[in-house]
């Protein structure tokens, strides 16, 4: 027991040593793909929590993520900056006046994406199975329609532009790290039981006496959270939002990582998205022009989105479970792995 | 004798079809009571309406005096009362052990703040919950699988299982759903014990719902047969046997 905390805390130590070095080290390119991959981290653990763990097969991330980006991003601007970008319809006043730094910005983003969740969740569980997926793909759209749309607010189409670039490796990473501590301390409690009961038999969940509606409410408001922080960070990192960046793609993104790393898995969830951030970054070759002998084909954009949808395919056919399953990484499993290498080898 | 469970003149109907009409029945505590009857005769309704799975149409449901009509089930269960499934229903990926500590659910002691901060309190409760399950899979001679899968179980281990984690919800009444079947003739027979045995240990009342004839009348004290959503016949097993309209339920009409 004690010494899987000082392991746990060694290696958080660790990753943080490795973002100091980064920062100083590497070039404005691998911040950002490290960046990426905190956010995206951050994105797919908590929709893998109402997904995978709690089995509530959703699509809303990409309405969350709108909502706190938006947020944390109206809340850091200054209101001389929003005065000189609502030039169409003036921004109404309270929000005009409103001036945070970067930390509580994203932490009212957190908690207002997450008043969302919590009165989505009402109408959204009422109905289970596909009809949960169909009401929450219906809110993802909506809430791209309703920022299109509400000029005094969003300045709609028009996007917000000049986010200060506030996102570092430091912000992205702790707060990731953070989600995923709270994630995993979720999920290793009666609670996190309780949500895995719900996904693998709801009727016997009730008649456990567990009350469904509550559990589940807990782990979509945790999700909503948390992906209202991860979209403030995504703001402040791009530092130019519009409508046009929430679409149901970056739902779709979410949906692969969380699906090649294994439904259920935090671990899963980690290794896939290192795989799906980096690797869609390495794949940017096959969206240039290529000359293979003396064939020259032109770069097609949006090749990167074929290659991740056949992979998507693949995995669905071949290893529905993903990488890990439903299974976690634990140091004493590693531990046990080590022993029976080493008997093996006797 | 106190009355644990009464129904009176419970009825359910879907849409023009009534698959329950007015049942009633009184169960004192401790007995164990087998409710019999064809397919389709209304049995699983009636367990459903009684744990608050479905809404009677008309009627009450008193458990220790208490009206529990329109209580949501997990309200049901926390007054006392449990139920195991037809079809055994565990939460199949998750382990033995896991499967007996969703049923202390409903009187969990740490709230999320201490679970997030890991408060003393957590580990605390985790810990006496974590002990409580063992107790009761030794009680039930699982310990030595705690954790293993529930899919990994042999069918009569996990039909234990189940019976396990409706105990572990402290339960004062215990509603088994058909729990011999699909056994073969020495797993109903150990099963048999089993429940007479953790009657005895837990001061249970148990209504079951069984087709095997040899197991319900050597089990139960007293008998109801519901045909067509109708009671036809209650009373004691040998009586039971020898009614005439129980005799036409089960094998039809000899004029006919």
């Amino acid at each position: 027991m004690k010494r899987n905390q000082i392991l746990t805390i060694g290696s958080i130590v660790l990753l943080f040593l490795f973002i100091g070095y980064a920062n100083g080290h590497l070039n404005a390119y691998y911040i950002r793909i490290l960046n990426n991959t905190a956010i995206f981290l951050m994105f797919a653990a908590s929709y893998n929590l109402i997904n995978g763990v709690t089995g509530q097969f959703s699509l809303e991330p990409n309405g969350f993520a709108a909502i706190g980006a938006y947020t944390a991003a109206i809340l850091t601007l200054t209101p001389a900056q929003k005065e000189a970008m609502f030039i169409i319809t003036p921004m109404v006043p309270w929000l005009q006046h409103i001036h945070m730094s970067f930390f509580p910005a994203l932490i009212v983003a957190g908690i207002v994406t997450a008043m969302v969740g919590f009165i989505l969740g009402f109408p959204v569980f009422r109905v289970r199975g596909d009809y949960l997926a169909i009401v929450t793909l219906g809110f993802g759209l909506t809430i791209r329609v309703v920022s299109n749309n509400t000029m005094s607010i969003t300045n709609g189409p028009l996007g917000l532009k000049g986010i200060a670039n506030y996102t570092n490796l430091w912000w992205s990473w702790g707060f990731a790290i953070a989600a995923m501590i709270v994630i995993m301390r979720l999920i290793n409690s009666e609670f996190g039981r309780a949500m895995k009961a719900i996904r693998d038999d709801e009727d016997a969940a009730i008649a456990m006496g567990i009350n469904t509606f509550k559990i589940k409410m807990i782990a979509f408001v945790t999700s909503a959270f948390f992906e209202g922080i991860a979209g403030g960070l995504l703001a402040h990192l791009i530092t130019t939002i519009s409508p046009t960046l929430f679409t149901f793609f970056l739902t779709f993104n979410l949906l692969i990582i969380i699906v090649i790393g294994g439904l259920g898995s935090m671990t899963g969830t980690a290794i896939a998205t290192v795989l799906v951030v980096w690797g869609s970054e390495w794949l940017r070759i096959v969206e240039q022009p290529m000359h293979i002998f003396s064939l020259t084909i032109p770069g097609i954009p949006g090749m990167r989105m074929v290659i991740f949808s056949i992979l998507l395919i693949i995995i669905m056919i071949f290893a529905r479970e993903g990488i890990m399953g439903q299974k976690e990484f634990s140091w004493d499993s590693l531990f046990k792995l080590f022993k029976t290498k080493k008997v093996a080898n006797k | 004798m106190n009355t644990v469970l009464k129904c009176n003149k419970m009825t359910m109907r879907f849409g023009g079809l009534t698959a329950v009409n007015e049942f009633s029945v009184e169960i004192p505590e401790k007995e164990i009571f087998g409710l019999i009857g064809p397919n389709g005769a209304g049995k699983t309704t009636v367990f459903n309406m009684i744990t608050g799975n479905l809404q009677p149409t008309s009627g009450m449901i008193y458990f220790y005096d208490k009206p529990i009509v329109g209580l949501k089930p997990y309200q049901i269960v926390s007054l006392g009362m449990a139920r195991t499934f037809q079809n055994i229903r565990l939460f199949t990926n998750l382990s033995v052990l896991e499967n007996v500590l969703t049923g202390f659910h409903h009187k969990l002691k740490y709230n999320l703040f201490d679970t997030i901060l890991r408060m003393p309190k957590f580990s605390k409760n985790e810990k006496i919950m974590v002990d409580m399950a063992m107790e009761l899979l030794e009680s039930v001679n699982l310990k030595d699988k705690a954790d293993f899968k529930a899919s990994e179980l042999p069918y009569g281990d996990r039909r234990k299982v189940e019976i396990a984690r409706a105990l572990a919800t402290g339960p004062k009444m215990l509603l088994l759903d058909e729990p011999a079947a699909g056994m073969n003739p020495q797993e109903t027979l150990s099963l048999m014990y089993f429940i007479e045995e953790i009657r005895e240990k837990f001061d249970l009342t148990v209504l079951l719902i069984e087709h095997d004839m040899k197991f319900v009348m050597s089990l139960c004290k007293r008998i109801a047969v519901l045909d067509h959503g109708v009671k036809i016949a209650e009373g004691k097993p040998e009586e039971v046997q020898k009614n005439p309209d129980v005799i036409r339920a089960y094998l039809g009409d000899i004029n006919a």
